[in-house]
């Protein structure tokens, strides 16, 4: 008797767990039997499945490549699968980790500055689209040099970072300013006209995130510099553009027209809610920006000021932006001539993007367009989008090396410090020791 | 009357306090009837774009869908959950073996690994059962949690075993005894680990996303994680989702609030 109770204990629940298994193949059909599973290459040779995060910008310009691609190959077809970036992320790591290549779709979007660390740690992730008839010289060389690993092009550029400096020129004109005395200055001309806006005003010219070394990225980029030397070691002691970034940064802080908010959120709350004179960020916040619809009019754009004493400086800079990527589980060659007729090649698709989601093109000559050149009523009749795309070409292109948010993490780590009073020296040197750990 | 003086300053705490937790649900409903710009500015005041942010977000997402499959996959698991986890539970307890306490301790040992540390092998596994994509790959990892195990084999410490003997003199079944007789008595226990179960199989987000590849079985939480995606996020709307995916869980918790404290404390009626 005793046996048969224990042997009943055991075996009741695993019964009933296989019995779940069971009625899967049946109750599971309705779920599953249109998956089959894979998504990649596996279906029908004229169609395409996509990762791609954000309805109002990327997936709607994947939506509109599919249409043009279309009129030329009618059976085509886009399976679009909406995954934010960081999910997107977690996923290829997942599947390059157990090796479930055959999950992958054709082609995934991936932020510019996880390119060298996602193809440096997970090659087999990627597929080399250098040969893939794609002319990567109509792209500026700062943007394809995110997805270029040892010489090979990894991704097809798409929504440009080019930062630019949006500033209220109601408030501008309030301290008796115009946006082109914030047009090719330097920095500390720049502390100075914050100065004298916060004097008449009494709004921070700039807000920005604390504990975000975006702004410090800007920066060096702007003078082509990087937390990495070109063998990718971290070189954040020693630099001389960092520090005078950093220096910069905290002067501004200091001088209180750079205000430091606590989150995101709470940035973009300055921005919309009229408590800043102005933004320096990628070009994409023109789109926060243009939430506000009340300052409609009242902003007009312009280049970054540049770092003062630091060698190759310049007005330029970026951050951000993502490029298409064509996996390893691709049907590689309709994918590449997917993107090498649509993003790489249609000045069509580009005008039809710009004005219903702002997503600008990093493609040089979708810029000559028409389209680019119309005046933005938000920004007081100027025509930004093709200012932005001159932006683009201007500006240097730099390292980000494979591993950039751990390089970018340490520094805002160390610029917290400073902020609050440590020597910038040491705790750049702390950084930097933090980061050939996690290189290690 | 001195007494409720006494207690006076207890009161104005709790009330604090629990002004300081509603806070937030009173926020977010707010906000899910304002515009994107009034929540930035921190409105407390109800507004009338409530309508509008429905239609924003039923035009970018599939609400319908979303809510159907967050409640599949919840519902699935609950009931599996709670049933498994009940028959082991009582067998630790009810019955006597040698290696029962050293198989528990193992299964408690398995609650601290992480999920993140098991999650690449499980998906090799499912991949290998070509059951990627599909609502079992959901369910199948969280029917059966030592936490739950755990919590019915603490309950079941007060059942009274001479019921049991009692029943078996009586001639009835061992699975009859589980069903007729432990199954009614231990309701509370069964209420505290439906509202357990269901709010963090409601709330999962990580599995389901990595192992769930199209948009078509998307979870609600899935579904606010895309609405924060983008370049521009409409707090509005993002708050109004954000109030839909609380709802049925709080539905649930204050449904099974009692029995869900007394089964918490193993008290049994």
């Amino acid at each position: 008797m005793k046996p048969s109770k224990k042997a009943l204990a055991i075996a009741l629940p695993v019964l009933l767990a296989l019995g779940a298994c069971g009625t899967g193949d049946g109750g599971g059909g309705e779920t599953s039997g249109t998956g089959g599973g894979g998504t990649g290459g596996g279906e029908a040779s004229n169609e395409l499945t996509v990762w791609t995060w954000d309805p109002a910008f990327n997936i709607y310009a994947m939506q509109e490549a599919e249409k043009v691609y279309q009129k030329d190959h009618p059976d085509f077809k886009l399976n679009i699968v909406e995954t934010p970036w960081d999910d997107l992320q977690t996923k290829l790591t997942t599947l390059a980790q157990s090796q479930s290549y055959d999950e992958l779709p054709d082609i995934f979007l991936m932020q510019n500055n996880a390119y060298q660390k996602n193809v440096a740690n997970y090659p087999e992730l990627f597929t080399d689209i250098t040969g893939s008839g794609i002319n990567f010289a109509d792209f500026p060389e700062s943007v394809t040099a995110y997805s270029t690993v040892d010489g090979k092009n990894y991704g097809v550029p798409f929504d440009a970072g080019t930062a630019i400096g949006a500033y209220r020129t109601d408030l501008l004109e309030e301290a008796g300013l115009k946006i082109d005395d914030f047009t090719d200055i330097d920095y500390a001309k720049f502390i100075e006209l914050g100065k004298q806006i916060k004097d008449k005003t009494g709004k921070p010219l700039l807000s920005g995130q604390a504990g975000s070394s975006d702004t410090i990225m800007m920066m060096l980029q702007s003078a082509g510099a990087s937390l990495f030397d070109d063998a990718g070691k971290p070189t954040i002691t020693n630099n001389d553009a960092l520090l005078k970034s950093i220096d910069t940064y905290k002067q501004m802080v200091d001088a209180g027209i750079f205000l430091e908010v606590n989150s995101w959120d709470e940035y973009v709350a300055t921005i919309v809610n009229g408590d800043v004179a102005g933004t320096i960020n990628g070009v994409w916040i023109a789109g926060t920006i243009q939430t506000a619809k009340d300052q409609s009019g009242k902003w007009n754009i312009t280049n970054l000021p540049k770092l003062d004493g630091v060698a190759n400086a310049t007005n330029y800079s970026a951050n951000g932006g993502s490029s298409w990527g064509v996996s390893s589980n691709a049907n590689v060659e309709l994918a590449q001539d997917f993107l090498k007729s649509t993003f790489a090649g249609s000045k069509e698709l580009y005008d039809t993007i710009l004005p219903a989601s702002g997503a600008v093109a990093n493609w040089i000559p979708a810029g000559s367009s028409d389209v680019y050149k119309q005046p933005q009523e938000f920004f007081g009749g100027q025509p930004v989008f093709e200012k932005v795309v001159e932006f683009g070409t201007k500006v240097p292109k730099n390292n980000t090396g494979a591993y950039y948010y751990e390089g970018r993490d340490a520094v805002s780590a160390a610029i917290t410090q400073i902020i609050q009073g440590a020597d910038p020296a040491g705790a750049l040197e702390e950084a930097q020791k933090n980061v050939e750990f996690a290189m290690n | 009357m001195t007494k409720s003086i006494a207690r006076l300053p207890g009161y104005i705490f709790l009330t604090i306090f629990a002004i300081f937790s509603l806070f937030p649900l009173y926020f977010m409903a707010v906000s899910a009837t304002n515009t994107s710009k009034d929540v930035l500015a921190s409105r407390l005041i109800p507004g009338g774009n409530l309508i509008n942010n429905f239609k924003a977000l039923t035009a970018a997402q599939d609400l319908g869908s979303a809510l159907w499959y967050s409640a599949l996959y919840a519902v699935g698991i609950t009931v599996l959950a709670l049933i498994i986890c009940s028959i082991a539970g009582y067998g630790f307890e009810i019955f006597h073996s040698k290696g029962k306490d050293f198989l528990m301790s193992i299964l408690l040992l398995a609650m601290m690994i992480p999920f993140a540390a098991i999650m690449i092998p499980l998906f090799q596994m499912f991949a290998k059962f070509s059951m990627v994509n599909s609502a079992w790959a959901v369910i199948l990892p969280a029917i059966s949690t030592p936490f739950l195990i755990m919590l019915f084999r603490q309950s079941s410490r007060n059942f009274p075993h001479e019921i049991i003997e009692a029943a078996r003199i009586d001639g009835l079944g061992e699975l009859s005894i589980f069903t007729r007789i432990y199954m009614p008595t231990m309701k509370a226990t069964y209420a505290a680990a439906a509202v357990i179960t269901f709010m963090t199989a409601w709330n999962n987000f990580l599995w389901p996303k990595v192992i769930l590849i199209k948009n078509e079985y998307q979870t609600m939480p899935m579904l606010v994680s895309n609405l924060s995606a983008g370049y521009v996020t409409d707090f509005g709307v993002l708050m109004l989702a954000v109030l839909i995916a609380s709802l049925p869980a709080m539905i649930v918790f204050l449904a099974l609030q009692r029995s869900f404290a007394e089964g918490m404390t193993g008290a049994i009626k």
